[in-house]
């Protein structure tokens, strides 16, 4: 036994190999100094204690009825929040179909990287950007954010979408194909069974998302919860402030209990 | 009947997959054609319904000749050859009463089939071939929850249901265990016998081309090496048509 060679479980890493893990380590290390020693700790004078606030936020609206009405005034403006996202939503996963059947390399052939780079742009432009652009274009309002939401949410559909369409098994479609079906209902029966669990689960996912960015987008006035948010935000009103956050909070974490839930029976 | 005329076919990487083969199967027959991977056996089967074009000579299915058909006639001819595959190809997600359906298609207006409104005698026809294979009782389960061998007899199911005159088998066992291995070639030999059906199997198990075959076809390189029917089939035979002594990994065993 003791003149067997010795077995390391990792195979040996040869001197250059060695250089350069030292050199990425070492540079994060210092990327992460550099980074804490360029913030400026400082607090700056404030009226109000960190710990005020939070009571404020938190525990006033709770217990003091004053405020409890202004929670069912709040939670239908939610409601509103909620129906953009979801209206946003349906939207986008239409309009991404299409683009996903463009951009899946087996569907889409060999211009797929157009529409991949389609998705990426919509992609890579925060929805905040979209809403601004739509209260500009179509007046602030729901509509605004509905607008801002699907556009937005395209760019991720679409992606999710075009690989679940490339990663489906080519097999069925052969068999329904080599036994007289035409190709619609080879993709009726070979290859829609497969992709649209998929499809939903990933349009349900996308749905908790816009949920939180809908809130977000009435910052910009884009409609819905985000506007009494912002506006009780700026007159100090902490109150108001909590409230909303307390009814954001439910539903959001309602919303995506739900959501997955059904996602993890769907695939 | 098949009819095979001087037969050729080279792939674009310029393998030569068929060399002039002359073959005529008729009307019932249950037909192994055993040969070592890369033979031909595959390339042979796919020319009967066009999935691949012999660059060549000409197939002959009740006589009419497969490379001319157009595109309606082709589907037409397709409806009457069922094919069953290694990996049975089903729907994983839809039920196995689904999947059985989908040898129906060809039958179905496009319009039907896309609501899902099939015949009831259709439907009777589906529930019976999966009686006659002896799992009707899992019509209603999801494909994918059933074992290997059950999902290649629900395959045989949807061949039969798509009620075709001839049966393509491309290794059909390749995937399962022995006893399995036996079930499948007993269920696909009988109903083909019932429905006096035209049936060529790919196999390279030669213990279980032994076993089922009413004829077999050895190929090698393209070229069919032996044609004869199982009475004059033995070991030897075997070995000639791979030119090499018999591996016991070549035999399925029982």
């Amino acid at each position: 036994m003791n003149n067997q060679k010795k077995i390391s479980l990792r195979s040996q890493r040869s001197v250059k190999q060695k250089t350069i893990i030292t050199l990425i380590v070492t540079s994060l290390v210092l990327l992460y100094a550099f980074s804490l020693w360029s913030q400026d700790f400082t607090i700056a004078s404030s009226q109000s204690s960190p710990l005020t606030i939070l009571y404020r936020l938190f525990i006033v609206p709770i217990i003091d009825p004053t405020y409890w009405s202004s929670f069912v005034e709040n939670s239908l403006l939610m409601l509103e929040t909620v129906a953009i996202a979801y209206a946003g939503g349906i939207a986008a996963s239409l309009f991404a179909l299409p683009l996903a059947v463009f951009s899946a390399k087996n569907s889409g052939g060999k211009v797929s990287y157009v529409g991949k780079v389609i998705l990426n742009a919509i992609r890579s432009i925060p929805e905040l950007l979209f809403g601004v652009f739509f209260v500009a274009a179509v007046g602030p309002g729901s509509f605004a954010g509905v607008l801002a939401i699907s556009i937005n949410s395209i760019g991720m559909i679409g992606k999710l979408y075009a690989e679940s369409i490339e990663s489906i098994d080519r097999a069925p479609v052969d068999a329904i194909k080599a036994s007289g079906g035409n190709r619609l209902q080879a993709f009726w029966y070979g290859i829609l069974p497969q992709i649209l669990p998929q499809f939903l689960s990933i349009s349900l996912f996308r749905f908790e998302i816009d949920v939180r960015a809908s809130t977000i987008l009435g910052l910009v006035g884009a409609g819905g919860i985000g506007v009494p948010l912002i506006l009780s935000q700026q007159q100090r009103h902490w109150e108001e402030v909590g409230v909303i956050l307390i009814i954001v909070i439910v539903f959001v974490v309602v919303i995506d209990q739900l959501s997955g839930k059904i996602r993890t029976k769907l695939v | 009947m098949i009819e095979f005329k001087d037969v050729s076919l080279i792939y674009p990487n310029r393998v030569e997959a068929l060399k002039n083969i002359d073959l005529t199967i008729e009307k019932g027959e249950f037909v192994v054609i055993v040969g070592m991977s890369g033979a031909g056996k595959s390339t042979l089967m796919k020319c009967i319904n066009r999935m691949v074009v012999p660059t060549g000579g000409e197939v002959i299915v009740d006589n009419q000749i497969v490379s001319q058909l157009k595109e309606s006639k082709l589907r037409q001819l397709r409806t009457q050859i069922g094919i069953i595959f290694q990996d049975y190809n089903l729907v994983k997600r839809m039920s196995v009463l689904r999947n059985v359906m989908v040898g129906r298609l060809g039958h179905t207006s496009t319009f039907n089939s896309l609501i899902s409104r099939f015949p009831q005698e259709d439907l009777q026809l589906a529930m019976k071939n999966l009686k006659r294979i002896g799992i009707d009782e899992k019509a209603y389960v999801r494909s994918d929850q059933l074992s290997g061998g059950q999902q290649q007899r629900v395959s045989i199911a949807r061949v039969l249901t798509q009620q075709p005159k001839i049966i393509l088998a491309d290794e059909p066992v390749a995937s399962l265990d022995p006893p399995t291995s036996h079930q499948v070639m007993r269920d696909l030999k009988r109903v083909s016998k019932e429905d006096g059906l035209t049936t060529i199997v790919n196999l390279h198990f030669i213990d279980l081309a032994m076993e089922y075959a009413d004829r077999i076809i050895g190929m090698r390189e393209g070229e069919i090496v032996f044609d004869g029917p199982i009475a004059e089939v033995t070991e030897k035979t075997f070995e000639e048509i791979y030119g090499r002594p018999i591996r016991e990994e070549e035999k399925r065993g029982d």
